[in-house]
């Protein structure tokens, strides 16, 4: 309990008044004479015990109406539950409108439930709190409570994953930091599992996190990401499935494909759509749904320039994961020359590719077997020696070209490892060299050990692309293989990044050129609506002593109850007055 | 119309002079309201006739002589002094209190009341006398019918000056050996004393054949306790003192005052004793009405 006037509180002396003066009246009565005192005495002594009772009565009442009294000046303050003003508090109201927030769940988003609850919040703060405003782009917004809630009520669902671990800490932090009796940061979150992986926020004992309990976990898939390789789209799907309904069941993927962009590097595409559809089943564990579905693109989208496409899913709860645009590059045909080292099977799948248009004659890109790295080529791809007593002046050849790789001892048998070239996974490798070096980048391994490295626009390779070293060129993939190498890997693949974002593709030019895109989209993680449990609430933001998962009513009470505070100066004055009835009555009718 | 003296506020009427003009004052006032003789004799002696006039009682006509001359005739006696009065007053320092200026003291009160009534039986040739008494018996006028007998009494209240305390047991035990005849013997008092000794001794004259009448006199303030907030009520006669707060207290006081009165009713009549109570502010009329 606390005052709004303590110093009235002094007053409490005056209790002693009743007292001081029952102990001087009875010092100081006048005498009378009274025959009958005989009668006197006997009246007194039927009523001494009654009138003994009733002293102390009256004693007692007109001590505790002056201490009332006082306590009633002093404006006492007395914490509440419920309503009831409360003591300057600094709070943050984390209003998660991240892509999430948009899903559809009971009829409404998720969105106007916390909106609900952020502007309740705002409305119980008073001018003496300080609030601030946090949406999913984690700014922390000060101002007036007008102002805010104007914030509030024109906020839709953005585009940008919040953090919420981070957030959480970074509120906490502000409102900490602030001189007032009340610090709390209200989260207004559907609480995605997600979004509280990142550890657990350091939150100040003295600082309530109180965070809206999250709705009822809802199914929902969702497009993560779709890259193109090897002229075939790679879709990959997330999401979630609640608890009991998590047997896989087959989503249907749409593909369209768009006008190429031209670019002056490139001959430029056709324009048009071009729909092509696949089948995901989704799978997963734990209620995450995780799939990937590869849609073969068709030719015509081979043709070389810039190329737009969005993949899409039929609609669900959640929307803004239903579709995502992708972009990627088919570089021009490149003018390869393979040297007479390179071996037969180089010389018949550039030949090949020659037939398909693929690839020209040219030394934009030289393919030697070992015996020079192809000095004055712009790219070149250079293979191992067949003869061992060449692989020193090979190597040499490398470091004149200022190649940090090159060929050591000979490695043991093994298969191909190549995320990046699916075509090549699993691939018998029977004789090899080492490559040994740093950096750069390792495009396949054999037995961990690299075997397909990249340095600048040199390709070496472990193994020659023969036979007897490799069944690589037995297989089926090896054209696609040599496509690659030539076409995209040794001259650079086009550099496409994604952003969260709304869904849009934009490209980056250097001077006419295109010389990437940036995909936009939401984060993926987004589309896995599982809401986390209240202990793991708990746990990320602070703690049991710090941390209150609740419902919207539970909420609308606990909010500020920390330093609500009620004055109790009513009530203490109709105690008071109560106590005047009381004494006004034992006083007149115990006579 | 003149006021009768006996119907007004003694207070009042004791303005108007001594203690013989008052009594005076009041006893032709109250004959005049009553009669016939409130207290009647053992027996009756014929003086003369007179002639009839209207209003005489019928019992008194001699049908004797109605007889005869068909002429109305009353007869007329002059009764014989077989009472013998005795009116013992208590003159004790609380007497001598009044609750407020404006009344008498309660002595004052019963010297008035006294000398009325020795007035009243005189006049009736009844022998009266007075014994006046505190802790000791102060004045003894015995009972006498002779001329100036009314004088020796008022002298005799008037010469007894306030006592101390009460010893009322003690002078009515002595009272018993002065009334050898039985007779009449009231008691004027406070009656602030030991009940029980004060009983006795009224037992034993009513044994001894005495009619016994007791005026139980009060101040009104003796009956209704008022006061300051707080005070000390000290006994004028036993200098016993006790700190009371009078509204507190009031209506338990009352209540043990109206049982007090009300025991010494009861034992009055239990003993074939005539209790009256008289608050000083009571008109000395009303007062000597109790007794008829």
């Amino acid at each position: 309990m606390s005052f709004l006037h303590p110093l009235a509180l002094l007053g409490l002396a005056a209790a002693a008044i009743p007292a001081l003066l029952h102990l001087l009246q009875r010092r100081i009565p006048p005498e009378l004479d009274f025959p009958p005192v005989r009668y006197l005495s006997a009246a007194e002594r039927e009523s001494a015990r009654r009138l003994k009772l009733r002293h102390l009565l009256l004693m007692i009442l007109r001590t505790a109406l002056i201490a009332v009294i006082v306590l009633a000046a002093a404006r006492p303050l007395i914490p509440l539950r419920g309503g009831g003003a409360h003591q300057p508090t600094a709070v943050v109201i984390i209003l998660d409108n991240s892509p999430s927030s948009g899903a559809v769940v009971s009829a409404g988003p998720v969105l106007d439930r916390l909106r609900v609850a952020a502007r309740s919040s705002l409305a119980r703060t008073t001018s003496a709190d300080r609030v601030w405003l946090m949406l999913c782009d984690g700014v922390l917004r000060g101002g007036t409570r007008e102002a805010l809630l104007a914030i509030i009520d024109s906020t839709h669902a953005g585009w940008q994953r919040l953090d919420l671990v981070d957030a959480v800490g970074r509120a906490a932090r502000i409102v900490d930091a602030q001189p007032l009796p009340g610090r709390e940061v209200h989260v207004l979150s559907d609480l995605q599992r997600t979004a509280l992986a990142s550890g657990r926020a350091d939150v100040r004992r003295g600082v309530r996190i109180l965070a809206l309990e999250p709705g009822s976990a809802v199914t929902n898939r969702g497009i993560a990401s779709v890259t193109v390789s090897e002229g075939a789209a790679v879709i990959e799907l997330s999401g979630s499935t609640p608890a009991g309904r998590d047997i896989p069941q087959p989503v249907p993927v749409t593909i369209r494909i768009g006008g190429a962009r031209r670019d002056r590097g490139g001959g430029g595409g056709g324009g048009g759509e071009i729909a092509a559809r696949g089948l995901a089943t989704p799978g997963g564990s734990g209620g995450t749904m995780r799939s990937a579905v590869t849609v073969s693109l068709p030719v015509q989208s081979l043709a070389p320039g810039w190329w737009l496409g969005e993949a899409a899913l039929e609609p669900d709860e959640l929307r803004v994961d239903d579709r995502r645009p992708f972009a990627w590059r088919v570089a021009p045909a490149a003018r390869v020359t393979a040297t007479p080292g390179s071996g037969s099977f180089v010389a018949a799948a550039l030949a090949v590719l020659q037939e398909g248009k693929r690839v020209t004659e040219g030394r934009d890109v030289v393919i030697s077997g070992g015996e020079a790295a192809a000095p004055n080529a712009p790219h070149a791809i250079v293979q191992p020696p067949a003869d061992p007593a060449l692989v020193g002046q090979a190597n040499r050849g490398l470091a004149a070209r200022g190649v940090p790789w090159h060929w050591g001892d000979v490695g043991t048998p093994g298969n191909l490892v190549a995320p990046q070239l699916p075509a090549l996974d699993g691939t018998p490798v029977a004789r090899r060299y080492r490559l040994a070096g740093a950096s750069d980048e390792v495009l396949a391994t054999v037995n961990a050990e690299p075997w397909l490295v990249r340095s600048g626009n040199v390709l070496l390779l472990g193994s020659r692309l023969d036979t007897a070293w490799t069944a690589l060129p037995m297989a089926p993939g090896f054209v696609p293989f040599i496509d690659a190498l030539v076409n995209r890997i040794v001259i650079g693949e086009a550099d496409v990044n994604s952003a969260e974002g709304a869904p849009r593709v934009e490209f980056r030019t250097r001077g006419t050129d295109t010389v990437g895109a940036t995909v936009f989209g939401p984060d993926p993680r987004e589309s896995d609506l599982t809401p986390a449990t209240p202990a793991l609430v708990t746990t990320a933001f602070g703690g049991r002593d710090r941390v209150e998962v609740l419902s919207a009513s539970a909420l609308s009470a606990e909010r500020f109850s920390g330093t609500r505070r009620a004055d109790a100066s009513a009530i203490l004055l109709i105690l008071a007055l109560l106590l005047a009835a009381i004494e006004l009555a034992v006083a007149t009718r115990t006579r | 119309m003149a006021q009768r003296l006996d119907l007004l506020d003694p207070a009042e009427v004791a303005r108007l002079g001594g203690i013989e003009i008052v009594a005076e004052g009041v006893v032709e006032g109250f004959l005049a309201g009553v009669h016939r003789s409130p207290f009647r004799g053992f027996s009756v002696e014929f003086t003369e006739h007179r002639a009839y006039q209207a209003g005489d009682e019928l019992r008194y006509l001699d049908w004797r002589i109605l007889g005869r001359s068909d002429r109305l005739f009353v007869k007329q006696f002059e009764e014989e002094t077989n009472l013998r009065a005795m009116i013992l007053l208590d003159a004790s320092r609380s007497m001598a209190w009044q609750g407020t200026p404006e009344r008498l003291t309660k002595r004052a009160y019963a010297d008035r009341l006294a000398a009325a009534l020795a007035l009243i039986l005189l006049r009736q040739r009844d022998a009266t006398g007075l014994v006046t008494f505190d802790e000791q018996v102060r004045q003894v006028i015995p009972a006498r019918v002779k001329a100036g007998q009314w004088t020796r009494i008022v002298r005799g209240l008037l010469d007894t000056p306030d006592g101390r305390g009460t010893a009322a047991h003690a002078a009515l035990q002595r009272l018993t050996a002065l009334l050898a005849r039985r007779g009449m013997v009231v008691l004027v008092s406070d009656l602030l004393f030991d009940r029980e000794l004060a009983l006795a001794a009224l037992r034993y004259l009513r044994h001894r054949g005495h009619q016994v009448i007791v005026f139980h006199l009060m101040d009104p303030a003796e009956v209704k306790l008022t006061g300051p907030p707080e005070v000390r009520f000290r006994d004028p006669e036993s200098s016993v003192s006790v700190v009371v707060r009078p509204r507190e207290l009031a209506r338990a006081y009352a209540t043990t005052v109206q049982r007090e009165i009300a025991a010494w009713r009861k034992a009055c009549r239990r003993h074939g004793i005539s209790y009256h109570h008289v608050q000083t502010d009571m008109p000395f009329g009303l007062a000597l009405r109790l007794l008829t």
